[in-house]
């Protein structure tokens, strides 16, 4: 069963408090699946995560490393949310630093809208530029500034407004001054307390930016509209249309890209899914608790099997069973001798998956349909529940039970050191990934890589072919990662580049102590 | 009164004082070690190298710089126990001669005594420096100075054994933020060579690494090619060495200006000149041999190309882009944009170097930081009525749509442009200038 949104509180709980999220573990997926204990957890409404009924096991194990290397935050992820709308502003309160990945989103932005068939243009996203003065003298004024000169040049819909560590530090009220202009503007001011220290995970930021919208944005009245979903996603290409449209439904993409309208109308819809239940279990959840708009009961719509599942799950929420069956049977018969053909290239290949949490579980299933070996995986960190709760989403296990164990399965948040380590226990031919800061270690191990900006890519029957030619076609480029192998190296020492397990410094610190006595 | 200083900025076209870890990750065998919260040099590395010509990394860049992710307990209890970890971790774990910790917003702001951290490892023989550089202290460039003058005081220490006549210290671009200075670096290296000087370039593939940092007090004396940047470093070396240091505003952009700058630092060296004279003569053959070639198109392309252009840009690129622009190549100088933040203290300066691009041609520059304001003024030059050119970055694509210019990207931001090793500076890069620019407007 669902677990317990509080949309009244002014901001949404970490991840790591809400679901029992953890960033760092080693072992096999049917390992994690069981210490997850996802239907225990579900059952939890408030207090300690996960607590077994004697409260034993609030927190799922973690290793502490002391070693670590950066990534990203839940500022930026918040970033990436509330400033890739295309009629509202972001105002970001913090120095000018907190806004250095915004040209990335700005590509993702404009590729975005190119794929759904939108002119491109830049996002635009404004910093209060706070300067040492305003760390001695508070900094509110210049935030009022700011949201009144957003509304003069922009015209927005709404202003969202994003905390950064230094502004939490120093104790910027966002929430008041949201609060004020909104009464001065006469538009919706959404404040997000996505300072980058307040989580371990970035996807706290997420859930962030969604509890903003769900606050502030989302139609408190809404009147329904049967034939629409929601589709939580982030700037993928348009392929849930066809897939739904035998069903009778339109899709309403949220967040990235979507305008205020398209937002404000998910209180609105028939149900809600998303490409992925990292992503979208919190707004889904909200959305069914507050105003009634079912979540989907499925897996996600990766491979077949999920595929299948998925379609026949939305089915039965909007009562169109028999269309999906046919379709789903039509679909199997038009795609199979395609994929069968790839599957007899793919013969003998083995992937790697480094992605987002239960995203690498709906890839994986792609991968294994297309008949490639896939023995290893980092997520980049787990949810042992998703705020959903319902048994039909617990992803991981319907990987294990589905198609069998992953034996190397880690949690880790993007940490390049680890890779030589993870990469030499598993036989990987490729990667497929999304984040940054992994993939060239890869390269530079003769590792290609296939960055999958586009997160729908997989997604449904005709994504299992995009996969697979993708594939054929990162296999390729070994060519460069070869030269790249014989030529260069990693910027890790020989001592730890020996190394066999990644995890080493959390289970055994002291070999720290080794490595002066080998260095010295 | 004057108008309140306008504050906020949309579209930036620098990074924060957290960038200058690619200052150190560009020294060869440099590790940069960010003390502040989880996401801070991800996300430089953004502004700095992936959209910024997609130059990527190398070493400790990219992912692989170690960092603390300060988190919710650093900020309420303290974060130099999690630093200390992560030190002695990445003293064994990185490939490094020469760690460099910077020190962003949440230590600073929760008063963290880093130094006392950082000292235990430097005592105990350890290469290794501390940088402040709290991003709301500064921008990169800011940043950029900071950590060279931490590295100056904390590892290269004091003045051994005599100066070398020849040995020249070269300060210019910011390595990463301008999207050239890989390309500029061996360009400007191999032109002093050439004139008969050896060089400490300490960024880049042409560097020896930390040795040649150590070589600073050693060279005859400090050659700053830069409107502002790294005045501040050769004063700071002057006070410390006795060093005497040549500072010239702007880089130097075909035969004409690389000959007179040639001839200036030539002279300044107090060195023989006859070295320099010869390989002046073969580089002006070589560039006029393509120069003269250039002429067939320039005087009888049909299809027209633009003839008034506008530059947004940090002040190095910007004043020597259009100077050889306006007094080389005859294009018009609409309007220059500086949007680095140049200090106020050298503005003035600055905006002398564009009194006069050319005979007769002045310019009109003006300082601005936010984007917005920047893409307005733009679409406010007049043109005229043929196709502008915009030398700028991707933050002006909209704009440069809006009225119909021609757009090359040549800074901070360029996700139009893979980069490696390209330069628009010196002999060879002017032709290389000419080639991007003709090509854009050929194809566009």
């Amino acid at each position: 069963m669902a677990r317990n949104i509080q949309l009244d509180l002014e901001t949404v709980e970490n991840r790591e408090m809400r679901l029992g999220s953890i960033i760092s573990w080693d072992g096999s997926a049917s390992e994690l699946v069981e210490l997850s204990r996802y239907e225990e957890r579900a059952l939890r409404h408030k207090g300690c995560p996960g607590a077994g009924k004697n409260g034993e096991g609030c927190r799922l194990c973690e290793l502490n490393m002391p070693f670590n290397q950066q990534s990203m935050c839940a500022n930026s992820i918040a970033a990436c949310q509330a400033g890739n709308l295309r009629d509202c502003v972001l105002i970001q309160h913090s120095p000018v630093g907190c806004t250095a990945r915004n040209p990335e989103f700005n590509l993702a932005f404009r590729n975005g809208l190119e794929r759904r068939g939108i002119k491109p243009r830049n996002i635009n996203i404004m910093t209060t530029n706070l300067l040492e003065n305003d760390m001695v003298f508070g900094a509110s004024e210049k935030l009022k500034k700011a949201a009144r000169e957003a509304y003069e040049r922009y015209n927005p819909k709404a202003i969202f407004f994003s905390m950064s560590c230094s502004t939490a530090i120093i104790g910027e009220d966002l929430s008041s001054i949201a609060a004020e202009m909104e009464d001065e503007l006469g538009i919706p001011v959404a404040p997000m307390h996505c300072e980058g220290f307040r989580s371990k995970h970035w996807s706290t930021g997420f859930d962030i930016a969604q509890h903003a919208v769900l606050r502030h944005i989302v139609n408190k009245h809404p009147k329904k509209q049967p034939d629409l979903i929601n589709i939580v996603a982030l700037w993928g290409t348009d392929y849930f249309t066809e897939m739904l449209k035998p069903l009778g439904l339109r899709v309403n993409y949220i967040m990235d890209i979507a305008s205020f309208d398209e937002l404000a109308q998910t209180s609105e819809a028939a149900c809600t899914s998303a490409f992925c239940h990292t992503l979208g279990s919190y707004f889904a959840t909200a959305l069914e608790q507050e105003y009634g708009v079912p979540q989907i009961r499925a897996p996600q719509p990766y491979g077949f099997a999920g595929t299948d599942a998925w379609l026949r799950a939305i089915a039965k929420q909007v009562g169109k069973e028999t269309e999906a069956e046919a379709f789903i049977a039509s679909e199997h018969e038009r795609v199979k001798p395609k994929i069968d053909a790839l599957r007899a290239k793919l013969k003998g290949v083995s992937g790697f998956v480094l992605t987002g949490s239960s995203y690498a579980h709906g890839l994986i299933s792609v991968l294994r349909d297309l008949g490639i070996t896939v023995d290893g995986s980092v997520v980049f960190h787990h949810d042992p529940v998703y705020d959903g709760g319902y048994e039909e989403q617990n992803t991981l296990k319907t990987l294990v039970e589905e198609y069998g164990d992953i034996p190397h399965f880690t949690v880790s948040k993007t940490q390049p050191f680890q890779l030589p380590a993870l990469l030499k226990r598993v036989k990987a031919d490729f990667i497929i990934i999304r984040h940054n800061g992994l993939a060239p270690n890869a390269a530079r191990m003769g590792i290609p890589s296939f960055a999958i900006g586009d997160e729908h890519f997989p997604v449904g029957y005709d994504g299992m072919i995009r996969v697979g030619e993708a594939v054929i076609e990162v296999l390729a480029r070994k060519k460069m990662n070869q030269v790249l192998q014989r030529h260069v190296s990693l910027p890790y020492s020989d001592w730890w580049l020996s190394q066999k397990d990644p995890f080493i410094l959390a289970k055994h610190p002291e070999v720290l102590d080794e490595a002066e006595e080998v260095q010295d | 009164m004057e108008k309140k200083k306008h504050t906020t900025i949309t579209h930036p076209h620098y990074a924060c004082s957290i960038g200058a870890a690619y200052t150190v990750s560009a020294i060869p065998g440099a590790v940069p070690v960010i003390n502040c919260g989880p996401g801070c040099v991800d996300q430089q590395y953004f502004t700095m190298s992936f959209c910024n010509g997609f130059q990527g990394s190398i070493g400790a860049g990219g992912g692989d710089i170690p960092g603390t992710n300060s988190g919710e307990n650093e900020i309420v209890f303290g974060g130099a126990k999690k630093l200390d970890g992560v030190i002695r971790s990445a003293l064994k774990i990185m490939k490094g001669d020469l760690f460099v910790v910077l020190s962003g917003c949440s230590p600073q702001l929760v008063g963290d005594d880093v130094d006392s951290v950082v000292k235990k490892y430097r005592e105990q023989g350890y290469p290794i420096v501390h940088a402040e550089v709290p991003g709301f202290k500064g921008n990169n460039l800011w940043g950029h100075e900071e950590v060279v003058i931490s590295i100056i005081d904390q590892f290269v220490g004091e003045q051994k054994g005599r100066r070398r006549k020849k040995l020249v210290n070269l300060w210019m671009g910011a390595p990463y933020f301008n999207t050239f200075w890989r390309g500029d670096y061996i360009e400007m290296k191999r032109i002093l060579e050439g004139a008969g000087f050896e060089v400490n370039v300490f960024f880049g593939s042409e560097s020896a690494g930390v040795s040649e940092w150590k070589n600073i007090p050693k060279a005859a004396f400090n050659l700053v090619v830069s409107p502002w940047l790294n005045l501040r470093v050769a004063e700071h070396l002057e006070r410390k060495y006795g060093q005497p240091y040549l500072h010239i505003p702007i880089l130097p952009v075909g035969e004409e200006a690389t000959t007179a700058f040639l001839r200036q630092v030539v002279e300044f060296a107090g060195i023989d000149n006859a070295k320099a004279e010869r390989f002046i003569e073969k580089e002006a053959a070589r560039y006029y041999y393509f120069f003269d070639h250039f002429a067939d198109f320039f005087a009888e392309y049909w299809f027209g190309f633009p003839s008034q252009f506008a530059i947004v840009g940090d002040a190095a690129y910007n004043i020597a882009l259009s100077k050889f622009l306006a007094d080389q190549i005859g294009l018009i100088p609409v309007g220059q944009i500086i949007s680095d933040n140049t200090p106020v203290k050298h503005r003035d300066a600055v905006a002398a170097l564009y009194a006069e691009l050319s005979e007769g041609v002045s310019g009109n520059m003006e300082f601005i930081e936010d984007g917005y304001l920047i893409e307005k003024k733009l679409s406010e030059y007049d043109f005229g009525s043929g196709t502008p050119l915009i030398l700028g970055s991707s933050w002006e694509q909209d704009v440069a749509d809006e009225i119909g210019a021609l757009l090359v990207e040549v800074g901070t931001i360029a996700t139009e442009e893979v980069v490696l090793n390209r330069t628009y500076v010196g002999y060879t890069g002017a032709l290389q200038f000419l080639e991007k620019i003709y090509s854009a407007a050929v194809s566009g």
